[in-house]
C-alpha cells in the first residue's frame, strides 16, 4: 500500500522528484540482518537512477496498534517492527518501478512512499528555537533592564501549555 | 493555543514521523482535534491531519486509543 501526497518541492536534476519511503520491517528480522535489508533498498534505489538525500537506519518500535501481514497462506500478527525511511530524487516512472518491487519484497511489513521537499521537515527546530529565544533575552537584558519581566511571563506561559498539552 | 503553533515555531514541513509534535493535537481518544481548538491555520490543519494519517498508517500514532 503506498499513497502519494501533493507537496511542492524542488526539482534539482530535470524531471527528479524529491519522494520518502517510510517503511516498516517485519520483526522477525533478525537485528543483524536489518541493515543487511537497509543496504539492499539502498541498492535498489541507486539502480533506478534515484540519488539518496537522507536516511535512516531501521530500529525496533512498538507499534501503536498491532498490525497483520499475509505470507504464504498463514497470517501473521506483528506489535514490533522495524521502523526506517529513506529520502532520495528520482523520475517519477522510476518510483512506479520502485513500488512494485516493495510491494512484491515479504519483508516490508508496510511502506508509504510521499513527495516531499530536498530540505529536511523533522523540526528539531524546536529546540533551535528556544536557544534562540534564550540568546534575543540575554541581549535584550543588557540593552534595558525593564523589559525583562514581561518576556519571561510570556515564556512562563508557553511553558505551561506545552506542558498541560502534553 | 491561540496562535498557530507551527508558524510560531517556524515550521513549514509538517513531518509523520514527528509525533511528539503531533501528539499535542489529539485528544485523548487519538482522534485530531478540531481546527477551533488547536488554533491552527486552515493550511497547517489540513497538513496536520495527512501528517496524522500517515503517522497511523505506519503505526506510530493510534487509530484508536483506549
Amino acid at each position: 500500500m503506498s499513497e502519494l501526497e501533493n507537496k511542492k518541492d524542488e526539482n534539482q536534476e530535470v524531471g527528479h522528484k524529491v519522494y520518502e519511503v517510510g517503511y516498516l520491517l517485519v520483526p522477525t528480522i533478525s537485528p543483524e540482518n536489518a541493515p543487511a535489508i537497509y543496504g539492499n533498498l539502498k541498492e535498489l534505489v541507486l539502480s533506478l537512477k534515484g540519488e539518496i538525500i537522507s536516511d535512516e537506519m531501521p530500529k525496533m518500535i512498538t507499534l501503536a496498534y498491532s498490525m497483520q501481514k499475509i505470507t504464504t497462506s498463514a497470517r501473521n500478527k506483528f506489535n514490533t517492527a522495524y521502523l526506517g525511511w529513506i529520502k532520495f530524487s528520482m523520475d517519477p516512472e522510476e518510483v512506479l518501478e520502485l513500488k512494485k518491487k516493495l510491494d512484491l519484497d515479504s519483508n516490508f511489513l508496510r511502506f508509504l512512499i510521499l513527495k516531499t521537499v530536498r530540505e529536511n521537515t523533522i523540526a528539531a527546530k524546536r529546540f533551535v528555537h528556544r536557544d534562540t529565544r534564550r540568546s534575543q533575552l540575554h541581549t535584550r537584558k543588557e540593552g534595558e533592564g525593564e523589559n525583562v519581566v514581561p518576556i519571561n511571563k510570556e515564556e512562563i506561559d508557553k511553558e505551561i501549555e506545552a506542558m498541560v498539552a502534553n | 493555543m491561540k496562535q498557530d503553533y507551527f508558524s510560531a515555531n517556524n515550521i513549514k514541513h509538517i513531518d509523520y514521523k514527528d509525533i511528539e509534535i503531533l501528539k499535542k493535537f489529539l485528544n485523548p481518544n487519538g482522534k485530531i482535534m478540531n481546527h477551533r481548538r488547536t488554533g491552527v491555520t486552515a493550511g497547517n490543519q489540513r497538513k496536520l491531519s495527512a501528517a496524522v494519517k500517515h503517522a497511523r498508517f505506519l503505526g506510530l500514532l493510534p487509530f484508536v486509543a483506549k
